[in-house]
């Protein structure tokens, strides 16, 4: 029993660790962490690169942050890269959905339930063309109203005015 | 639908020639696909040529059994295409299943997303820019035009071939010629398009995502997660086979984004609740599935 206990504290730290991990991010470039999402809002310190900082949420083209000594901002989303992690930064804390699946790795043809169904370009490469499948495609299809119907739901406002980017060579 | 088109192009020996015909029909047959592998393909080629590609990316890896999470990503997708220069193409979305990272695009309007990568996102307007970005593929016709040089190289190589040995054309060219096309369309998906086909995709994707509502910085925010995923990992295989590296699209789409204000975009729509429920019951119709597992938490 006290074995049992053990092994579900240590599991529920690596959990802890696990998800408190994936929000955790590094400055690439030396800047300011601003007090508000925007390009004119005033400076609440200088923050040098690689500075590590919690990512706490996005907004835009801002991530708000926190640094190592505890200050609150907001950093442009490119001034930063997330530290490694195997799932990538979780949407809320504690929220690791990729992490749910990755219980043991097996090739697409395997009918193993509780393995990862993997796609690599050999099975690309050596697919066997599935007309069925894609005849099934068009029971999911929707249909102009539908899609409009469930934009306006949030709402989404459509604009068609907004033009297309310039390429730019960085 | 012109199957010739579409046997030749994509490649599938479903509707092939007959392997005994006399040599000069089968010369005439190779001749009128060169022709067509030279003109641009109308729409209903395109859709042909789509569904024979779709078909091998399904083949690799089928859609999901969820049609919960296939009709919402039929809607917000079909959403984001009617923003395109396409809005009539017979769109549709798939998600399929595979917990690798990827997604795909096929002419004529199809549009396939991993579960794996599905689950490494946060939000709707992240989806908006992952499909904005297979969209613009379709609609740049990226892929088409792809398969069409494939295949042009092929029959020219053929046609080569065939003229020097017209006396002694002999009926395993055609099988020949069909096994080599319908290695185009396998060989684009595995080894993926050019770096500036994903640069121009990206660019165009968050315009749509733009004009959908979302929060265009939805891709960039995709990619960043993406960059943090180990490269080197078997989830990450196919995508970093196939796609420049996400610090590459960052960098390049950042700066396109900056240098059009799109700042002025950033506080529109999120769509963080609904997405999160459509992902809930996908984790929990896949756990369902799964039982009975022993329990062991």
């Amino acid at each position: 029993m006290t074995r049992w206990l053990g092994l579900f504290t240590v599991m529920l730290v690596l959990g802890a660790v696990h998800a408190a991990a994936v929000s955790t991010a590094q400055t690439v470039v030396a800047g300011n962490l601003s007090s508000s999402p925007n390009t004119d809002a005033s400076v609440v310190a200088a923050i040098p690169n690689g500075a590590a900082v919690t990512v706490i949420e996005r907004q835009g083209g801002w991530y708000h942050v926190r640094t190592a000594a505890g200050q609150d901002g907001w950093l442009p989303m490119t001034s930063i890269r997330y530290n490694n992690s195997g799932s990538g930064p979780a949407a809320a804390p504690g929220t690791d959905w990729a992490g749910l699946f990755n219980s043991g790795r097996a090739g697409s043809d395997s009918t193993a339930t509780t393995g990862v169904r993997g796609l690599n370009t050999g099975d690309i490469a050596n697919a066997t063309p599935d007309i069925k499948a894609v005849e099934g495609l068009d029971k999911s299809q929707a249909k102009p109203e539908q899609a409009k119907d469930y934009a306006a739901q949030i709402p989404l406002k459509s604009n068609d005015k907004i033009g297309y980017l310039p390429e730019v060579k960085p | 639908m012109k199957p010739r088109v579409a046997a030749v192009l994509a490649g599938l020996l479903l509707v092939g020639m007959p392997l005994t015909a006399p040599a000069e029909i089968q010369l005439g047959q190779l001749f009128n696909s060169i022709k067509q592998a030279f003109t641009p393909a109308s729409q209903d080629d395109e859709i042909a040529i789509g569904r024979d590609a779709a078909a091998t990316l399904l083949g690799a890896s089928k859609p999901i059994d969820d049609p919960a999470v296939q009709d919402y990503v039929n809607k917000v997708g079909l959403w984001i295409a009617l923003q395109s220069d396409r809005p009539d193409l017979p769109w549709h979305f798939a998600v399929v299943d595979s917990d690798d990272i990827d997604a795909f695009a096929a002419p004529g309007g199809f549009v396939f997303v991993t579960r794996g990568l599905l689950l490494h996102l946060h939000s709707e307007a992240e989806l908006a820019g992952v499909l904005g970005h297979e969209i613009s593929h379709v609609v740049l016709k990226h892929h088409l035009n792809a398969l069409q040089k494939a295949a042009r190289m092929d029959l020219a190589s053929q046609a080569a071939k065939v003229g020097m040995q017209a006396k002694g054309y002999d009926s395993d060219m055609d099988a020949q010629l069909m096994d080599k096309v319908s290695n185009a369309t396998r060989n684009l998906y595995s080894k993926g398009l050019d770096k500036d086909d994903e640069l121009a995709a990206d660019r165009m994707g968050v315009v749509l995502a733009a004009r959908a509502g979302y929060d265009p910085y939805g891709l960039l925010a995709v990619l960043q997660t993406l960059e943090a995923v180990d490269p080197k990992s078997s989830s990450m295989q196919l995508l970093m086979a196939t796609h420049p590296a996400p610090a590459d699209r960052i960098a390049a789409l950042s700066e396109s984004m900056a240098a059009a204000n799109f700042d002025r975009f950033g506080k529109q729509a999120e769509v963080q609740e609904r997405f999160e429920g459509v992902v809930k019951g996908l984790i929990a119709a896949a756990k369902k599935a799964k039982a009975p597992a022993p329990a062991t938490k």
